[in-house]
């Protein structure tokens, strides 16, 4: 723990990522690509920040958090059709509704770590996932909750529609900013450095005399908000919510984008990590239909030969700073 | 229901319960004794499945002559011959697995678990590539398969063929790890390698067969219970999270865990499909949340890698 020099609230390589995103949709259909990939990876990116402030800032492998991901779709899709269609109402029951279902898996959980931790996130996974397939009548089953609106912005002062993607991009990127502000304040806080002490060693932790269940209840609460949160973005985008970004292979991509990009050892990792997912994605996918083998064999090389991740190789200035 | 009435469900489920069982023991094999969490288990299953389908139906890449041969065989042979020789032909993969595995031991154990859930993903892909998304049916020689009438009900004779390949090959199992040099070895390896090592046994090549093991095992569960669950691209996720889910239940390492384990969720399984059919799969998940809330190590569980 570095004392003196206090953490910037923002930094020149925040900003710099902030802007970079801003011109995407300048560009991106110049390169072949398309407006709705730039949302999709926002999105994505927003979600695996979220989920590695469990895994990489806090040391605990969830593998199911793919449930609150969806449960925030489903949430927003459902405070939309049954409560108001209001944005800010709808995102707020999805955070809401997310958290509800972090803290309830917490409660369960929050004395294991290691493997455990994993095995039983991806029980829990299962659960959720399993009552979003067979509740027909209140998702819609395997078939989706469909005709989701994308709800305007409303400001007060004026209100601004979603329907284009672009405009839908420029929102999610706000929400992204946000997100990253608050995680970035949250890790450099008091609260993130127990987190960290917990990641090195929850024994000693435990030891000092911090209440070790707690921070590891609170911070799933959090992530799972937070990946909520996405998960209503998601359901907007899409106009729809299925269950199948609750199923393992789901779970499963978002710990994977987290680690690629280098989670583990830098802030900005799971944004790199979501936009190599999800770039590998389109371009693999464009020349053949299974994509995941490749892209599969792609992770486990790097898995065996660089841990790291990606971050670890291209990120190294920005790392020193992160960690 | 009374009792009589539920009589069928137990049955059933204890039936189910073996089969169940004989999943996880594959899986149970590479965790307690390596301390590696195989989360391509499933697929292993899966490829025993499609090279069973492949060698019984048969649809082998082999000269017509030679093909129009092999399928005027029995089915009784060949279903034979698919048990004997898909978990052969899926050994090699093990292999290749624990190689790759190697660069994980000594290291957080989340290194394993992700990197056998990124060959998870390949191998999933790879059956969709070869075998495409469509569902198949591993067909049943006569002899074992239809059903029979049992007070005044049906019964499915293959289910109980099943659970009784299942006993069997659990059996060869248990005789492995406690009734020979091998078994002794290699669990003396995963409670003290320096020493095992230092009386001169080569524990790479010891790993190496447990993991192939582990992995016929798989193999041998996904022929076994293919004409059951039926053949499909994602059979291998759906069946790697009850294995671990069992395992967990009855306690890593222990044998008898895995089997009372299996034997529980089959008959949870069982008796909740007889009373909401549509919710019986999830009923194994709350089963383990309830007995992991009260024991923490699962009903047989020592001290593992799982709490490091």
């Amino acid at each position: 723990m570095q004392k003196g020099r206090p953490i910037p609230t923002l930094t020149p390589s925040m900003i710099a990522i902030w802007l970079a995103f801003a011109t995407v949709p300048l560009w991106i259909e110049k390169v072949g690509l398309y407006q709705y990939l730039g949302v999709e990876i926002l999105i994505f990116a927003t979600y695996a920040m979220a989920y590695n402030l469990v895994l990489g800032h806090s040391g605990l492998p969830s593998f199911g958090h793919g449930a609150f991901f969806g449960l925030g779709a489903y949430a927003f899709g459902l405070a939309q059709q049954n409560i108001a269609p209001d944005l800010w109402l709808c995102l707020g029951v999805a955070v809401g509704a997310a958290a509800i279902g972090g803290a309830l898996v917490a409660a369960f959980i929050s004395h294991r770590r290691g493997i455990y931790y994993s095995l039983l996130t991806i029980a829990f996974g299962q659960v959720f996932w399993f009552i979003a397939i067979k509740s027909h009548a209140i998702t819609g089953g395997e078939d989706g909750l469909l005709k989701i609106e994308r709800l305007p912005v409303r400001l007060g002062f004026a209100t601004l529609e979603l329907r284009d993607n672009i405009a839908l991009f420029y929102f999610v990127l706000a929400v992204f900013v946000v997100v990253t502000l608050l995680l970035w304040r949250l890790i450099h806080s008091p609260f993130g450095r127990i987190l960290k002490a917990i990641k090195q060693n929850e024994t000693r932790a435990r030891f000092v005399g911090y209440d070790v269940w707690r921070y590891k209840a609170a911070v799933l609460v959090l992530s799972a908000g937070l990946s909520g949160l996405a998960g209503g973005l998601f359901a907007m985008a899409q106009s729809s919510a299925f269950p199948d970004v609750m199923s393992l292979h789901y779970s499963g991509y978002v710990v994977m984008m987290a680690l690629i990009g280098g989670g583990l050892v830098t802030f900005w990792g799971p944004v790199l990590g979501a936009i190599v997912f999800l770039l590998a994605r389109d371009v693999i996918g464009a020349f053949t239909t299974g994509w995941m083998l490749w892209f599969g064999l792609l992770f486990v090389i790097l898995v065996m030969y660089k841990p790291e991740g990606l971050g670890g190789l291209f990120l190294r200035p920005l790392s020193a700073r992160a960690r | 229901m009374s009792i009589v009435g539920l009589l069928p469900h137990l049955v059933n489920g204890l039936a189910l319960g073996l089969l169940f069982a004989l999943l996880a023991l594959g899986f149970m094999l590479i965790l307690g004794l390596m301390e590696q969490i195989n989360l391509a288990h499933g697929s292993l299953f899966a490829l025993g499945a499609y090279f069973a389908y492949a060698i019984a139906t048969p649809r082998l890449p082999l000269p017509p002559d030679l093909l129009a041969i092999w399928a005027a065989v029995p089915l009784g042979w060949r279903f034979t011959a698919a048990m004997l020789l898909a978990p052969v032909l899926v050994a090699p993969f093990g292999v290749v697995l624990e190689r790759m595995m190697r660069r994980t031991y000594g290291r957080d154990p989340l290194y394993g678990l992700l990197l056998t859930f990124g060959m998870a993903m390949v191998l999933e892909e790879l059956i969709r590539t070869v075998w495409g998304t469509r569902d198949y049916m591993l067909p049943v020689p006569r002899g074992i398969s239809g059903g029979f009438l049992m007070l005044d009900l049906i019964w499915s004779t293959y289910r109980f063929w099943a659970a009784g390949f299942a006993v069997v090959a659990m059996a060869i199992v248990w005789v492995v790890i406690e009734r020979t040099r091998f078994g002794a070895l290699v669990k003396a390896g995963a409670h003290d390698s320096e020493m095992v090592r230092a009386l001169g046994h080569d524990l790479e090549k010891l790993r190496v067969w447990v993991f192939v093991l582990g992995t016929m095992m798989a193999a041998l569960a996904g022929v076994i219970l293919a004409p059951v669950w039926g053949i499909r691209p994602h059979m291998g996720v759906d069946a790697v999270v009850p294995s671990f889910l069992i395992i967990v239940l009855g306690g890593v390492g222990s044998f008898w865990g895995a089997v009372l384990g299996g034997i529980l969720v089959g008959m949870v399984v069982g008796l909740s499909g007889a009373y909401a059919s549509e919710w019986s799969m999830m009923s194994m998940y709350l089963l383990l949340i309830a007995v992991v809330t009260f024991r923490a190590r699962g009903l047989f569980g020592k001290k593992s890698v799982l709490e490091a």
